[in-house]
C-alpha cells in the first residue's frame, strides 16, 4: 500500500510497476465540477403593483471589467404570463434558456388544454427552476445564476427568487446581486409590504423600475445604458420592451468637484 | 514613547496562530452621510453599533466633533474613528492657537489623511468630514488607508449602498436646508431600513457660515421599541442567598473632641 | 493561480491546481421556537430572511403545518431547510397511502426525520430542525433535532441565529431554571406548573421582540403556529424592521 494521500489504494509500484491509470480511465484528479463565471450579466430588479409585476435587466455581458457584449437578452418569456429574469454567468443562462424552451415545448405537444387549463403558471415555471438550480448545487456543480421569476398567475402578481445554491425567497419587491443593494432599497420604499402594493399603480411601479435602473448605470461599473423591462399586467399582459434607455441623468454639477481634497481651480 | 505601541505585535501573530478565534474590534458596521447645500453642510449617521451579529449598543454616536464647526461622521472600527478624530482635533487646536486663524476644514483632512497613510489602513477609520471655515463650506470622505475624496454628497459605511441610492434618486442643486435634512434622514433611513449593520436612530449635524453647528442627537426615533407583552418582576428571595459573609476592610474609630471656642 | 500541492509522503511536487472551491452552504438567519404546554403546543418563528448584511424578504415564512397536527420548522441554510420540510411532507403523503390514512404519531415522526437527516451524514442538511404537536396521550410535545439527525423530546427549544438569547430565557420562564420560592433560603425550587396557551403567546412576543432588539438576523415579524386537539392556528406580529 503507498500511503501518500494523493496515490490511496493504488497498488505499490515496487511490487507492481508503475500504475497504469487508462486501465480504469481514471483522471489523475478528483472529479472537479466548480467553475466561475466567465461572462457575466448584471442585477435584475422586479416589483409588484397592484394589476401585475414588472421586471428590468441591462443587455451587458461582462467578461471581468471588459465590455464584451453589448446587446445580450436576459429577460425570457415563457407562455402568455410569466418572465424570467436571468443574472450572473451568460453560459448558464443559455442553458436555462434551452431548459426553459423544452418544457414549453414539452407542455404543448400534443396538448390541446396548453392554452388554457394546462397553461404553464409562473408557480409552474419558478418550481421546475427552484429545483433545477438545488439538485446542481448539491451535485457540486452549480448553475452560476440568479434568477426571479415574475408573473400573474390567478390574477395575483407573482415574484420569487432563486440562485445558484438553491435559495428561495418571495417579497414585494426583488432584485439580484448589486441591485439588491442599491436598487431594492429605491422600490421598497413603493412597495414594502403587500399591503402597499394594492396602494401602486403601474405607472408608479414603472417610474421607480425606471428610476432604480438609473441609479445602477450611476453606480454599478459593470451596468450599460440600454436595458429591456417587461411588465405582465392583468389587463395589457405580456409586454416586452427590448430597448430601453436610462434618461434624464444628472451630470451637471461634476464640473464644480475638483481635484479630490485641497485643489481648487 | 510618542505614537501606538506595537509591543505586543509578536504575541498577538503567536496566539492568532495558535487559536482559531482572534479578539473582534467592535465595528460600527454604519450607514453616515454628508450633503452640501445652499449656503452650509450637514452629516447624519444611524446609531447602532455590532460585534459579529449582535447588537452591542443600540444608541451610539458617530459624530464626532473636530472642533466647533468641523465635524465628522465615522464608520469602520468604532475605537479608530473615535481616537483619530480626538487627536487630530487636539493637533488642529494648538495649530489654530499658534496660527491665531480659526480651524480649516482642509487642514483637519490633510492631518487625517496624512496620519491613515502612514499606518497603512491598519487604522480602520473611514470617515466623512465636514465643516464651516472662512472660506466656505466643505465636505470630504476619507478612506482607512488615507483616500480622499470631494463631492457634494458622500456616503460611507456597510449601509452606504442603500443611502447612496437615496441621494443619487434625489439630491439637486440649490438644496434649502430643510430639504438637505429631510434628504439625509431619508439616506440615513435607507441603511437603517436595509442594511442590517444599521439601525436605530438618525443624528444630524449642520454646519454654516458665520453660525454655531447644530448637533441634533437623535433627530429621528423610527425605532422605538413597545411595551413588553409580559412584567418579568421576581418575588423578593426568588434568588436565594445561599450564605453571608461581610468582612472589615477598614477600621472606623469614633471619637468626639470638644473644641472651645474662643471668642 | 498557479499553486502546487506538496505531500509529505513523496519528495516529487504535484502540480495540482488549488480549487476555489465552490461553497454550497449559506446562513440565511431567522430563529424559531417551540414550547409544549399540557394540551396544546406552539411552534413559532421570525420571518425575516437574509444574507450577510441584506434582508432578501421581510415575510418568508418558515413554520409549516404539515397536517395531522405535526408542525416543523428547519431553521439555518433555507435552501436545504426547505428541502428537509418537503421530504418530510411527501414521506406523510405515502405513509397515509400506504396505510389507510392512519395518523401519524410524533414520536413516529420523530424517527423519520432523525432518517431524513442522518440519511445525508456526509453532505448534511445544514439545520436546526423542530417539530412540535400532541402525543399519543393528547399531551404537548416538541421535539429538537441537530444536522445530522440526533434528538430528543423536550418541553421547550429554541433554534437558529438568536437560540443562544433566547434559550435561558425560557429556561427561567418555562422551567423555572435558578428561581426559588422566597424565604425558602434556596431549599425550596419554584414548583414547576404548565402554562396556559395565553402565557404561552405572551412569552414567544417577549422572547422575539427581545432577540430583535440584539440580533440583526431577527425581525420584521413573528409568525406563532399553536396546536391543540381543535387542530391548527396561526398568529402573526409585527417585529421592528431595522
Amino acid at each position: 500500500m503507498n500511503h501518500d494521500p494523493l496515490q490511496w489504494g493504488r497498488p505499490s509500484d515496487e511490487h507492481y510497476g508503475t500504475y497504469n491509470k487508462s486501465i480504469a480511465s481514471a483522471s489523475p484528479y478528483p472529479s472537479m465540477h466548480t467553475q466561475q463565471p466567465i461572462v457575466t450579466g448584471t442585477s435584475v430588479i422586479s416589483m409588484k403593483y397592484k394589476d401585475g409585476v414588472i421586471i428590468a435587466a441591462d443587455r451587458l455581458g461582462s467578461y471581468g471589467s471588459l465590455l464584451r457584449f453589448s446587446d445580450v437578452e436576459r429577460l425570457f418569456p415563457v407562455g402568455r404570463n410569466t418572465v424570467v429574469g436571468i443574472s450572473g454567468d451568460i453560459s448558464d443562462m443559455q442553458h436555462l434558456e434551452n431548459l426553459l424552451d423544452e418544457m414549453q415545448t414539452e407542455n404543448n405537444y400534443d396538448n390541446e388544454y396548453a392554452e388554457d387549463e394546462e397553461a404553464l403558471k409562473p408557480s409552474y415555471v419558478f418550481e421546475y427552476l427552484a429545483n433545477v438550480m438545488y439538485n446542481r448545487r448539491s451535485k457540486m456543480n452549480p448553475l452560476w445564476n440568479a434568477l426571479i421569476v415574475a408573473g400573474l398567475e390567478d390574477g395575483k402578481p407573482f415574484l420569487k427568487y432563486v440562485n445558484l445554491l438553491g435559495v428561495t425567497y418571495s417579497a414585494p419587491s426583488l432584485a439580484t446581486g448589486f441591485g439588491a443593494h442599491l436598487a431594492l432599497p429605491l422600490l421598497r420604499k413603493i412597495v414594502d409590504s403587500e399591503s402597499d402594493v394594492k396602494k401602486t399603480s403601474a405607472e408608479d411601479a414603472e417610474k421607480s423600475i425606471k428610476e432604480a435602473m438609473k441609479v445602477l448605470f450611476y453606480r454599478d461599473a459593470r451596468s450599460s445604458r440600454n436595458y429591456s423591462i417587461a411588465i405582465v399586467d392583468s389587463k395589457k399582459g405580456l409586454v416586452l420592451n427590448k430597448d430601453a434607455v436610462v434618461e434624464d441623468m444628472v451630470w451637471g454639477f461634476a464640473k464644480d468637484i475638483k481635484g479630490y481634497g485641497t485643489q481648487n481651480v | 514613547m510618542a505614537g501606538l505601541s506595537f509591543d505586543n505585535y509578536q504575541r498577538n501573530q503567536f496566539l492568532a496562530e495558535r487559536s482559531k478565534t482572534v479578539p473582534q474590534a467592535t465595528s460600527t458596521g454604519t450607514t453616515i452621510v454628508g450633503v452640501k447645500y445652499d449656503g452650509g453642510v450637514l452629516i447624519a449617521a444611524d446609531t447602532r453599533s455590532t460585534q459579529g451579529p449582535i447588537v452591542a449598543n443600540k444608541n451610539c454616536a458617530k459624530l464626532h466633533r473636530i472642533s466647533p464647526k468641523i465635524w465628522c461622521a465615522g464608520a469602520g472600527t468604532a475605537a479608530d474613528t473615535e481616537e483619530v478624530t480626538k487627536l487630530i482635533g487636539s493637533n488642529l487646536e494648538l495649530h489654530s492657537m499658534y496660527a491665531s486663524r480659526e480651524p480649516r476644514v482642509v487642514s483637519a483632512l490633510q492631518m487625517l489623511k496624512q496620519h491613515l497613510f502612514k499606518y497603512q489602513g491598519h487604522i480602520g477609520a473611514y470617515l466623512i468630514v465636514a465643516g464651516a471655515d472662512p472660506t466656505g463650506t466643505h465636505l470630504f470622505s476619507i478612506h482607512a488607508h488615507g483616500s480622499t475624496d470631494v463631492g457634494f454628497y458622500q456616503s460611507l459605511g456597510s449601509g452606504s449602498l442603500a443611502a447612496m441610492a437615496v441621494l443619487e434618486a434625489n439630491w439637486r442643486p440649490d438644496l434649502k436646508k430643510e430639504e438637505a435634512m429631510q434628504l439625509a434622514s431619508d439616506a440615513i433611513e435607507a441603511g437603517i431600513w436595509n442594511d442590517l449593520g444599521s439601525g436605530s436612530n438618525v443624528d444630524l449635524c449642520i454646519m454654516e457660515t458665520g453660525k454655531d453647528a447644530e448637533y441634533l442627537r437623535n433627530y429621528r426615533t423610527p425605532n422605538v421599541r413597545e411595551a413588553k407583552q409580559r412584567s418579568y418582576k421576581f418575588p423578593r428571595g426568588t434568588t436565594a442567598v445561599l450564605s453571608e459573609r461581610v468582612l472589615d476592610i477598614c477600621q472606623v474609630e469614633e471619637e468626639t473632641v470638644d473644641i472651645e471656642l474662643e471668642a | 493561480m498557479a499553486t502546487t500541492v506538496a505531500s509529505e509522503y513523496s519528495n516529487e511536487v504535484k502540480n495540482t491546481p488549488i480549487e476555489h472551491q465552490f461553497n454550497p452552504y449559506s446562513d440565511n438567519g431567522g430563529t424559531i421556537l417551540g414550547i409544549a404546554g399540557e394540551d396544546f403546543a406552539v411552534l413559532a418563528g421570525d420571518t425575516r430572511h437574509t444574507t450577510d448584511y441584506s434582508i432578501n424578504s421581510r415575510y418568508e415564512p418558515k413554520v409549516f403545518d404539515c397536517g395531522d397536527n405535526i408542525l416543523i420548522s428547519a431553521n439555518g441554510f433555507a435552501a436545504d431547510g426547505n428541502a428537509l420540510v418537503k421530504r418530510f411532507q411527501n414521506s406523510l403523503k405515502w405513509y397515509h397511502f400506504d396505510h389507510n390514512d392512519k395518523k401519524l404519531s410524533m414520536r413516529s415522526a420523530a424517527r423519520n426525520i432523525q432518517h431524513l437527516l442522518y440519511g445525508k451524514r456526509f453532505f448534511p442538511y445544514y439545520v436546526h430542525t423542530i417539530i412540535a404537536g400532541l402525543d399519543e396521550e393528547g399531551k404537548g410535545a416538541v421535539y429538537s433535532f441537530d444536522p445530522v439527525g440526533s434528538y430528543e423530546r423536550e418541553q421547550c427549544r429554541a433554534g437558529g441565529a438568536a437560540a443562544s438569547l433566547i434559550m435561558p430565557f425560557l429556561d427561567n420562564q418555562v422551567n423555572f431554571k435558578n428561581q426559588y420560592e422566597p424565604d425558602s433560603h434556596g431549599t425550596k425550587r419554584k414548583h414547576v406548573k404548565f402554562l396556559t396557551v395565553e402565557e404561552v403567546v405572551q412569552l414567544v412576543r417577549d422572547a422575539f421582540s427581545s432577540a430583535t432588539e440584539r440580533h440583526i438576523h431577527v425581525g420584521d415579524g413573528v409568525e406563532i403556529l399553536i396546536v391543540t386537539k381543535e387542530g391548527v392556528r396561526k398568529e402573526f406580529f409585527e417585529l421592528k424592521r431595522d
